[in-house]
């Protein structure tokens, strides 16, 4: 199971956890998205970005609760469909 | 059921666009050595050179497994600056979904090294006296900070020597125990190895301290002349130690800036995990 980068990354994407993903799974473009998105396929659930992001926003998959279910598919999708994936994030935290 | 099973809202995402991460070996086994039965020395060459990495850092580790990579990260036991190859301590997990793959490896054999990552570094310029604090293959990232950091000569006042506790199960898993005693030998540094298990058949003949090393500490620390306000620490090795560790030292007076961990993890799918992140004792 996963991590995954919930609510509470969007429009910091503090990347901390970039800098210690040891498979560089962690992915986001700086200049369009408001979070980074972890790719499920390439996790290998070690932990460390969830150690180290500040913001607390990520954890494993099976610890999302509620709306916050929606943030793996977001991640997962934003792989393959990284517009479709920004455009839920949108939804779920409109932008200020 | 999961909370993800459980709440399917969306479909299903369409099939990657993106690039696959790749396994392609990228680097050569030049050496390896057997530490024990079931802890292993590799030193690992990358084909385009050592890449510049800080000490206490780690690579993922991989190889491929029916078309995918299968990788883990593994602290370099290398100093910084070092340019030939990277050492790394590797744990057999008999049941472990990789170690037993590289277990297998031998020098001549390819692997996939990725970057240098993680944020389990020394702070530039912290003049503060280092206790080193390890369990099992733990030690490898200790190392790295040890050997990054002392001087070529140095023979330092007793008090003020770098202090390196080592626990593990049986002595024989202590991993560079030579060079280490040689380095005590020399005035250089405070090494003292610990085993856990004492009454076992494999510890006859071990005359140095026994027990969990968050035990110890206090013990080792006085009479090493430390002082709180002049002590940075470094703990690595399996969560239960690093809990347990940073508590005795919090305890000893080591302000919580002063306490630095990295655990080595085991997965959340019901298996230890084998790297910085396996549980290292």
């Amino acid at each position: 199971m996963a991590y995954v980068i919930n609510a509470s990354c969007v429009d910091h994407s503090d990347q901390a956890c970039v800098q210690v993903c040891p498979v560089d799974c962690i992915w986001g473009d700086l200049a369009v998205d408001r979070k980074l998105y972890v790719d499920p396929d390439a996790c290998i659930e070690c932990g460390s970005c969830e150690s180290a992001c500040p913001n607390g926003a990520i954890m494993p998959a099976k610890k999302l609760r509620g709306a916050a279910v929606d943030f793996a598919w977001i991640d997962a999708t934003w792989f393959s469909d990284p517009d479709a994936a920004r455009q839920v994030v949108d939804e779920l935290v409109p932008a200020a | 059921m999961d909370a993800v099973a459980a709440t399917p809202r969306r479909p299903l995402p369409p099939p990657r666009v993106r690039e696959a991460p790749t396994a392609a070996p990228n680097a050569l086994i030049v050496e390896r050595e057997d530490v024990s039965p079931s802890v292993a020395r590799l030193r690992i060459r990358p084909d385009d050179g050592v890449p510049p990495f800080k000490p206490g850092q780690y690579f993922a580790v991989g190889i491929e497994v029916e078309g995918r990579p299968l990788q883990r990260p593994y602290s370099t036991a290398s100093a910084a600056g070092e340019t030939d190859a990277l050492e790394f301590l590797l744990r057999l997990v008999p049941h472990g979904e990789l170690t037993p793959r590289l277990w297998a490896l031998r020098a001549g054999d390819r692997v996939r090294l990725g970057r240098p990552k993680g944020l389990f570094v020394p702070d530039a310029g912290d003049e503060r006296r280092a206790v080193y604090v390890a369990t099992g293959t733990g030690i490898a990232p200790l190392l790295s900070m040890l050997t990054s950091a002392l001087p070529e000569t140095d023979l330092a006042p007793a008090t003020r020597r770098p202090v390196v506790v080592h626990g593990v199960a049986l002595p024989r898993d202590l991993a560079y125990r030579d060079r280490l005693e040689a380095l005590d030998r020399a005035g250089r540094i405070r090494y003292v190895p610990a085993a856990s298990r004492p009454a076992d058949p494999l510890c006859a003949g071990w005359a140095g301290p026994t027990g969990r090393v968050d035990g110890l500490l206090a013990g080792i620390l006085a009479d090493a002349g430390a002082t709180p306000d002049a002590t940075v620490a470094f703990i690595c090795g399996n969560p239960g130690m690093t809990d347990a560790a940073g508590a005795a030292l919090r305890a000893w007076g080591l302000p919580e800036e002063a306490v630095r961990s990295e655990a080595y993890w085991t997965t959340g799918a019901g298996g230890a995990s084998d790297s910085p992140i396996e549980p290292a004792a």
